[in-house]
C-alpha cells in the first residue's frame, strides 16, 4: 500500500478508535449501573446525590414499601375480577356492584395514600434540597394535573 | 516541366543557416501532448488523486491524523452526553413505574 493512503486510512482508523473509546469509557458507569439488581435506585443515588447512608436507608424502605404494595396490587387484582364476575352476570347497576366498586375504590386511595406516605418518607431521608426537588419532580409524575373537566368539551 | 526542374536545382542549392531555437524539440513533443484529446477522468479518481498527493507532505498528513483524531473524540463525547441523557430519562420513569402502581396502564 502507497504511504499516502496509508496515512488517509489510518486517519480514519484514529477517529474510529477515538469515538470508540470516548464511548465506552463514557457510558461504562452508565451500563454498570443498569446492570444492578435496582439500576433504579443507583440512578437515585445519582440523580439527587445521597450520600451512602441515604441510600441505604433509601433502599430498605423501598423494599418494605414494594413488598407491600404488591400485597395491595393483589387485592386490587382479587377486587377486579369480583366486580368482573357481578358484571357478567347483570345488566344492571346491583347493590352488590356498588359495593364492589367502593370497595375497589377505597383499596386504590389506600393505595395511593401508602405511595405518597412513602413520597414523603424518601424526601425526608434525603437532604432538605434535594427531598424538596424529589418530592416536586416524583408528584408531577404520579399525581395527573390535566383537568377533566376539559374533558367534556 | 522545365520551371519544375528549376526548382529542384534551387532546393537543392539552398542551405539553412539559422540556429534552431534552445530546447526544440522538448517543445515539439509539449505542444503535441497539449494537442492530444484529455482523458476525463471520474470526480472521485481526481479527489483520491488530489488526496493522496497531498498527504505525501507530512506537514499536511500530520494535520490530517489530528483533525480526524479531533473529530472521533468530538463525536463520541456527543453521543455519549445524549446515551447518557436517554439513559437518565428512562431510569426516571422506570423508577415512576416502580413505585407507583397505577402509572402502569394495565393495571
Amino acid at each position: 500500500m502507497k504511504r499516502p493512503t496509508l496515512i488517509l486510512v489510518a486517519g480514519l482508523a484514529v477517529a474510529v478508535l477515538a469515538y470508540c473509546g470516548v464511548y465506552y469509557a463514557g457510558t461504562a458507569n452508565c451500563c454498570h449501573s443498569a446492570q444492578d439488581g435496582t439500576p433504579e435506585l443507583a440512578w437515585l443515588k445519582q440523580e439527587f446525590n445521597l450520600s451512602d447512608a441515604e441510600f441505604k436507608r433509601i433502599s430498605e424502605m423501598h423494599e418494605a414499601y414494594l413488598s407491600g404494595c404488591a400485597e395491595r396490587c393483589r387485592r386490587i387484582d382479587l377486587k377486579n375480577e369480583e366486580l368482573l364476575r357481578h358484571l357478567a352476570a347483570t345488566n344492571n347497576i346491583t347493590p352488590e356492584i356498588e359495593k364492589a366498586l367502593a370497595e375497589s375504590a377505597l383499596l386504590r386511595a389506600d393505595c395511593q395514600k401508602k405511595m405518597l406516605q412513602h413520597f414523603y418518607d424518601v424526601s425526608h431521608t434525603m437532604p432538605p434540597e434535594q427531598g424538596k426537588r424529589y418530592l416536586a419532580w416524583v408528584q408531577k409524575q404520579t399525581i395527573p394535573s390535566d383537568s377533566h373537566s376539559q374533558m367534556h368539551h | 516541366m522545365q520551371s519544375d526542374e528549376t526548382l529542384r536545382q534551387v532546393l537543392r542549392q539552398w542551405k539553412v543557416d539559422a540556429q534552431l531555437p534552445p530546447r526544440f524539440q522538448e517543445q515539439v513533443w509539449r505542444q503535441i501532448e497539449r494537442s492530444e484529446p484529455q482523458v476525463l477522468m471520474p470526480a472521485w479518481v481526481l479527489l483520491w488523486r488530489r488526496a493522496t498527493a497531498a498527504l505525501a507532505r507530512p506537514s499536511l498528513a500530520a494535520s490530517y491524523v489530528t483533525l480526524l483524531l479531533l473529530a472521533g473524540l468530538l463525536a463520541g463525547y456527543w453521543q455519549v452526553r445524549i446515551t447518557r441523557a436517554q439513559a437518565e430519562d428512562n431510569m426516571g420513569v422506570r423508577y415512576v413505574q416502580l413505585v407507583a402502581p397505577f402509572q402502569n396502564p394495565h393495571r
